[in-house]
């Protein structure tokens, strides 16, 4: 710890001039309260829902564009769960993760270094973004961070258990989170190419969220993330902290929920405001035999599917589902029975078909706000995963669409 | 390599450039109705669950020359008959095998009794079943069952039944068994085929390849003479278990397609087969060394490159070492493979390490790309001629066994093990037993109930409990 301090306090200050001036991508309206931080991504808005929060964008990043809203696949190690980077790519993936703790452990720094970052080393020619790992200090997260070269970083942040009961403990988490992202703006190295991500903290305490919205936009960071969700708080809460946090940040920049998730959460964070997402739920649950569909979730290891001869998910454009004759594998929900947790290719199937799913989906979405039919889509998309049954509706999702305008129940 | 299908509607075996029928190499196509050829000597690779383990079925397809494909049955039996399968809805001409398994139309499938290589079984084979292991378990595949299953699941190829004694040498006696049942088994299965019994569009379409067994020819001579007259028409290929038995073919088997379904320790070895004769060979190796972490590299006829580093270059790489943990070559220099052109040591180094399944999917791809190669090379050795020289050298350029395992590989499944019969050892270490006994400790040593400090006997002995 003490170490690390030093070394940035010893360190020059990493502004040179020429990134004082915004870039052409920033926006000016924003009152740079300190330093201008420099951005390298430009973010255009196409569309905003005009009943909902949810807006339709594009992030241009260094390694490619990013049709936004969109779920980020999470390759924790460096590798997307025996998925070879031309199989993701297939699946439309422009961004997915890296893990900073992970990498930071295997290979280790000195690796990603020789190698000259995360990129060369996995063979990614697309977008990464990293965690912040949850190091020992924000100095060594932003460090390894830059050796891993991703495109966008994330501030070392102090997260605590949303469903802590300790309120000088949150507001001390959250004050501690401000004052390290002016520590991870000092020691950012390469902020022309690698966009620092702010991490807006405060618990479920809406009042301690609005405080620090306030200070970590007053820091005017590329993109903003709102994190400490997906902690196991309820979910009512879990939307007023989104829905109070998009409410404070400034239009035009991406906003990041971290940790989320399922695609009810997301369809209506979405709804809210977000438009970045992650979670390893896809890929993780392929490799139990999950196969992600528009009425839920298929346990694929049941009995009941060994002899179900019928695609994955009929109508599904993803490799196994497509049919022979349109180029695809054609691949059974019997024939995954027969596989899952028995061959590993078993999971390379499924998750190519769930993180596929994730995709489509997040392009359906943006598709109906571009179109401005959101509301109609949620309600579709609910009604498909219930079976038109409304009285098995959620409460959680009723109320919160119900804040930005849309009535779920409605016909 | 041919790409094109066969137009006739039957299987054909052209062999190009040898004079001698057996124990010489020989080199040819193997061409069936509506599949790539297959230009023999020529590697079959072995699917597990009908899927080549690690690739998955676009990944095959895509950057793989894979054309054709062993599938064991067993790997499909369940406790409920018939199995799923069975059921696939398939027009009359597909293989409900082929559809189940989403393999390509174009690629020749070979259904066996067995995986290979197969687990011996505790239970032994009868005069109508064999023992096979799966994943539910121990069964008796009786044999018309699996002319049922040849039937209804119409491979391209299916490798008879043959009554073999695994994991240990039969005796005078049961060696006279094997061959008396294996007669049997296949005086059946052609006659329910393709018997004069049987209506014409009834015969099946998949072509039989009848196994010859790991023994002397002396010990199934009668049976040999059965396959060279009576089975004669029936056949359109041979199985074999050994590279011995590519001494004994009788001459007029000789034009049958061969395949070998052994398991080679080295290069070397396949190399051997194929001077024998063996047209189709199955490396288990091949994914012994994906599994292991260990990147084969090796080429046949031997590159100059190769030659001119004067000492015994090694087989291939383990990958597990930390000397490639900065190593950003390919696993091979030059290699085309999808694994060697997208990734480096380094990231492999790293795969094993993290235990990323994406390593063993890479490695597959690369170690098929290499063995591919090898016998890609051997056809062209023969055909130039030059085999036994290239063999000779190959044997100079490289040491004669594979690298050791070092690293831990994939979880091995129940039907990936062999069964050790009763009391085998763990398979893995019991990982709690230690928590549980000092828990169990500091439990007594908390309690309040009063522990006595001696056992059953020595309360009786004092007379304080009576023991029952």
């Amino acid at each position: 710890m003490q170490y690390y301090a030093t070394l940035a306090r010893l360190r020059p200050r990493l502004m040179p001039k020429t990134f004082l001036a915004p870039t052409a991508a920033m926006s000016t309206s924003a009152e740079p309260v300190r330093k201008a931080m420099p951005s390298a991504l430009t973010f255009d808005r196409h569309a905003k829902c005009s009943t909902t929060k949810a807006r339709a964008s594009t992030l241009h990043l260094p390694h490619g564009s990013v049709p936004l809203p969109i779920f980020m696949p999470v390759a924790t190690q460096a590798s997307l769960k025996g998925l070879t980077y031309d199989q993701l790519r297939e699946t439309g993936c422009m961004l997915c993760l890296n893990n900073t703790y992970h990498l930071g452990l295997k290979p280790g720094q000195e690796v990603l270094d020789a190698v000259g970052g995360a990129h060369k080393f996995q063979g990614w020619d697309r977008n990464l973004l990293t965690d912040s790992g949850g190091l020992l200090t924000p100095e060594h997260s932003i460090s390894l961070q830059n050796s891993i070269g991703s495109d966008i970083i994330m501030q070392l942040d102090d997260v605590i258990a949303t469903t802590s009961p300790d309120h000088a403990r949150i507001k001390e988490a959250m004050d501690r989170s401000v004052r390290w992202l002016d520590r991870c703006i000092d020691a950012h190295k390469y902020p022309e190419r690698q966009n620092l991500f702010c991490i807006i903290q405060g618990g479920l305490d809406l009042e301690l969220r609005k405080q620090c919205c306030e200070e970590m936009v007053a820091r005017d960071t590329p993109g903003i993330a709102i994190g400490g969700l997906s902690g196991g708080e309820a979910k009512e809460e879990f939307c007023k902290v989104v829905d109070t946090c998009t409410g404070l940040l400034p239009e035009n920049k991406p906003r990041y929920v971290m940790g989320v998730g399922y695609p009810e959460d997301i369809v209506v964070a979405v709804a809210l405001g977000a438009d970045m997402f992650d979670c390893v739920w896809p890929t993780r649950t392929a490799r139990f035999g999950n196969a992600i569909v528009d009425a839920g979730t298929l346990n694929l290891r049941h009995q009941k599917y060994a002899h179900d001869f019928s695609p994955i998910d009929e109508g599904c454009e993803c490799v196994c589902c497509r049919p022979t004759d349109k180029g695809g594998l054609g691949v059974t929900k019997a024939y995954i029975h027969h596989v899952t947790a028995k061959e590993t290719v078993g999971a390379h199937l499924l998750t190519q078909h769930n993180v596929h799913y994730m995709l489509k989906l997040m392009g359906a979405v943006r598709q109906a706000i571009i179109e401005d039919r959101y509301p109609a889509f949620l309600r579709r998309f609910f009604s498909n995963i219930y079976n038109g049954d409304k009285t098995k509706y959620p409460e959680w999702a009723i109320g919160a669409l119900r804040g930005v305008g849309t009535d779920l129940l409605e016909d | 390599m041919d790409t094109e299908p066969s137009p006739s509607h039957e299987m054909t075996f052209s062999i190009l450039g040898s004079a001698a029928p057996v124990l010489a190499p020989r080199v040819g196509t193997l061409a069936l109705a509506g599949r790539q050829a297959i230009a023999t000597p020529n590697l079959v690779p072995l699917t597990s669950r009908g899927t080549v383990p690690h690739i998955s079925h676009d990944m095959v397809r895509k950057e793989t020359s894979i054309n054709s494909l062993y599938i064991g049955l067993e790997d499909f039996i369940e406790r409920k008959h018939p199995a799923p399968l069975y059921n696939v809805p398939a027009a009359a001409h597909e293989s409900s095998l082929r559809k189940f398994i989403c393999a390509q139309d174009d690629a020749t499938l070979l259904l066996g009794p067995r995986r290979f290589p197969a687990i011996a079984c505790p239970p032994n084979n009868t005069e109508t079943s064999i023992a096979i292991s799966t994943s539910v378990g121990f069964r008796q595949l009786e044999a018309h069952r699996y002319i049922e299953a040849i039937q209804k699941l119409k491979p391209d190829i299916a490798i008879g039944l043959a009554d073999m004694v695994l994991g240990r040498a039969p005796g005078l006696k049961r060696r006279g068994k094997m061959v008396d049942r294996t007669h049997a088994y296949t005086r059946d299965a052609l006659e329910h085929l393709y018997g004069e019994s049987v209506a014409n569009e009834k015969k099946s379409k998949t072509k039989y390849f009848a196994p010859v067994l790991p023994l002397d020819n002396t010990q199934q001579s009668l049976y040999l003479d059965d396959l060279e007259t009576e089975f004669r028409d029936y056949i359109a290929g041979l199985a074999l278990y050994e590279s011995a038995s590519l001494g004994f073919i009788p001459e007029a088997l000789g034009s049958l397609p061969r395949l070998l379904l052994s398991d080679p320790s080295s290069p070397h070895e396949i190399l051997r087969e194929i001077s024998l004769g063996a047209d189709l060979v199955t490396v288990p190796f091949l994914q012994g060394c994906s599994d292991a972490g260990i990147a084969l590299d090796f080429a046949f006829p031997v590159p100059e490159a190769v030659q001119a580093r004067g000492e015994p270059q090694p087989l291939g790489l383990d990958l597990w070492s930390s000397e490639y943990a900065m190593d950003v070559s390919p696993l091979v220099e030059g290699c085309e493979c999808y694994a060697c052109r997208k990734h480096h040591r380094a990231y492999f180094n790293h795969l094993l390490r993290a235990k990323e399944m994406a390593a063993w999917a890479l490695l597959q791809m690369h170690n098929h790309h290499v063995v591919d190669r090898l016998l890609a090379g051997a056809r062209e050795s023969i055909q130039r001629g030059t085999f036994e020289e290239d063999v000779q050298a190959f044997h100079r350029a490289y040491v004669a066994d594979l690298p050791d395992r070092t690293g831990e590989g994939p979880r091995l499944r129940g039907y990936q093990m062999p069964a050790a019969g009763p009391n085998q050892p763990r398979r893995m270490p019991k990982v709690y037993g230690r928590l549980d006994d000092l828990s169990q400790k500091f439990a007594e040593s908390q309690s309040s109930v009063a522990t006595p400090d001696t056992d059953a006997e020595g309360l009786e002995k004092h007379g304080f409990a009576e023991k029952i």
